[in-house]
């Protein structure tokens, strides 16, 4: 990392690369020093905090919204049903969770390999915590200079009452967090009020501390150590890149080689690039890491080098970019962005988007065939088959029912495939809202309806209010 | 640091292992030397994550104790 180019002034270093050390070593990681981010201003803090707002309204907000007298969106662990708007969910339907989260890995992989770390520069909890994290730091604390000289100022009652404000406001936000999260869990309208009656149970208490926890841990504390050392996504990313994909590249042919100058001087004419080397790029990121040193696993992409730099070279009078998206093969052949584009269409993309597509269609398709109603028949190994009245072959079936709608419902039972068979005794069936029922179903037929052995014989389950809801199972019926 | 590297991955594969579980086992149907869990699920769910995690942890640690190289005379490095 010392290309060196020959600048007179001292240039801002990242700090020393990770080295992934051998296992005996007791310092794993390196000391770590204490990043303090500059915050920034532009075009990309403002996406940021974009999705900080979608996000978190979306996180804290939802769990409020009511639908049909009941928490739209609640993961209800004591019944074991997940509710999502219209639809429950019952644990037979985790096929539909296994998709969702094949469907989530493919847009992770084409995420990455068409514009790198999107996920993390923008979208990650850590990340969106991060930001308001240290928002709220800024706020309290003051800008960069003042939080190092804090930081560096020896005890005194004014440092204690400001790191006391910080933190009491980063834990009231982590708590925050953490009740809402077990409010998707438990419906939160009831949580609250037993909270403040001092009346929640211990375990939600528990969880709510718990994430709040976590949260306070990982947005106040650790940091960009939780992206560096341990997220599994920023260690396998990197083989998700290649030469085509949109990083945040610091342009070398344009901007070196680095160096201060006076404003107005012909910098070209010095023999000098565009990069001032004011080391702002380095200060405003929030992993610590000068971007100018090439692409670095521990970049989480979120463009605050960017913005920071733009700001430079508008004041410099230069044109903007010399931080910016844009692909390897870009910088080493100076395309325009209209080539990048071209170039996004490459197989790797075709292929991640196909299969995407592919999976969310059928995934779409099959929630909205999902049928209300599902049964299972099970042939009663105990009595195979019997005699009655002298005329009938019986054979004992229980039918598992579920109704997973939310209201009751009637349905009737046929069956069929042999001629004469009827069901012996009711053949329909009241079901409650969300029930579960297992019922015995003896079934007959004339003796002489079919010879010896086994038999198929389908049930027909149907709604008697709804004819869509309709199922229909395959069983045996033995002739002795 | 040690720690979090025994800490860490088992929570993630806890996390998951508790998932699979309890999606496909209800908690009523589980019995606990001869009896029935009667707990509340919030409970059982609870306990069934701190015992995945804990399986897990054992797990980081003995592969964080087989890893440590060989130093001469065959005694693990410290
Ligand atoms: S912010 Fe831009 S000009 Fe300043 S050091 Fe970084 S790359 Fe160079
Ligand atoms: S190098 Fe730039 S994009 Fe990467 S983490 Fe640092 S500030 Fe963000």
């Amino acid at each position: 990392m010392s290309e060196d180019s020959g600048t007179t002034k001292p240039r801002i270093r990242a700090k020393a690369r990770v080295v992934p050390i051998a296992v005996d070593d007791d310092s794993l990681y390196e000391v770590r020093q204490k990043v303090y981010p500059r915050a920034v201003s532009g075009v990309f803090a403002h996406w940021r905090w974009a999705l900080v707002w979608f996000t978190q309204i979306l996180y804290y907000g939802l769990c409020w919204l009511p639908w049909n007298d009941r928490q739209a969106v609640l993961f209800h662990l004591v019944e074991r049903k997940f509710y999502i708007f219209g639809w429950v969910f019952w644990p037979q339907d985790v096929f539909y969770l296994a998709v969702l989260l094949i469907i989530s890995a493919f847009s992770l992989f084409l995420f990455t390999a068409v514009a790198g770390r999107l996920w993390c520069g923008y979208a990650c909890p850590q990340t969106v915590y991060t930001e308001i994290f240290m928002w709220i730091e800024e706020k309290i604390e003051g800008d960069r200079a003042r939080r190092m000289k804090l930081d560096a100022a020896p005890a005194s009652p004014r440092k204690f009452a400001i790191k006391a404000a910080k933190y009491g406001a980063w834990g009231a936000v982590s708590l925050w967090t953490g009740i809402t999260f077990v409010g998707y869990f438990t419906p939160i309208r009831e949580l609250l009020p037993a909270m403040f009656q001092f009346d929640i149970g211990g375990w939600e208490l528990f969880w709510a501390l718990f994430y709040g926890g976590f949260t306070y841990l990982m947005a106040g504390v650790m940091r960009e150590q939780v992206c560096k050392y341990m997220c599994p996504y920023a260690r396998f990313q990197s083989v998700m890149f290649d030469a085509d994909t949109l990083t945040i590249t610091y342009d070398t042919l344009r901007g070196e080689p680095r160096g201060s100058r006076r404003k107005g001087e012909d910098h070209r004419a010095a023999g000098k690039g565009d990069c001032v080397d004011c080391g702002i790029c380095v200060q405003v990121c929030p992993t610590g890491i000068d971007i100018r040193n090439g692409l670095q696993i521990e970049c989480i992409g979120c463009a605050a080098c960017i913005d920071a730099c733009d700001q430079v070279m508008d004041k410099m009078n230069y044109p903007p970019g010399l931080i910016r998206y844009s692909t390897e093969n870009a910088i080493r052949q100076k395309w325009d962005g209209r080539a990048i584009l071209r170039h996004v269409l490459r197989p790797r993309v075709l292929i991640y988007s196909t299969a995407l597509l592919i999976l969310c269609v059928a995934f779409l398709w099959s929630l909205s065939t999902r049928s209300a109603l599902r049964v299972d028949v099970i042939k009663d190994r105990r009595t195979l088959a019997r005699e009655v009245e002298g005329e009938f072959i019986e054979n004992v079936y229980t039918l598992q029912m579920m109704n997973m709608a939310e209201r009751a419902q009637r349905f009737g039972i046929q069956v069929s495939g042999i001629d004469g068979a009827r069901i012996d005794g009711a053949s329909e069936v009241g079901m409650d809202p969300e029930q579960n029922r297992s019922l015995t179903l003896r079934v007959r037929t004339p003796m002489d309806a079919a010879p010896k052995g086994s038999h198929a014989i389908y049930f027909e389950v149907k709604g008697l209010d709804d004819p869509d809801l309709h199922a229909r199972e395959k069983s045996v019926f033995t002739m002795p | 640091m040690k720690l979090v590297l025994v800490l860490w991955p088992s929570f993630f594969v806890a996390g998951l292992a508790e998932a699979l579980f309890f999606t496909l086992v209800n908690p009523h149907e589980l019995y606990l030397l001869g009896q029935p869990v009667d707990w509340s699920p919030l409970a059982t769910y609870s306990v069934g994550f701190f015992a995945f995690w804990f399986v897990c942890a054992a797990s980081s640690l003995a592969t964080m104790f087989l890893a440590r190289p060989l130093q001469e005379g065959g005694s693990p490095a410290a």
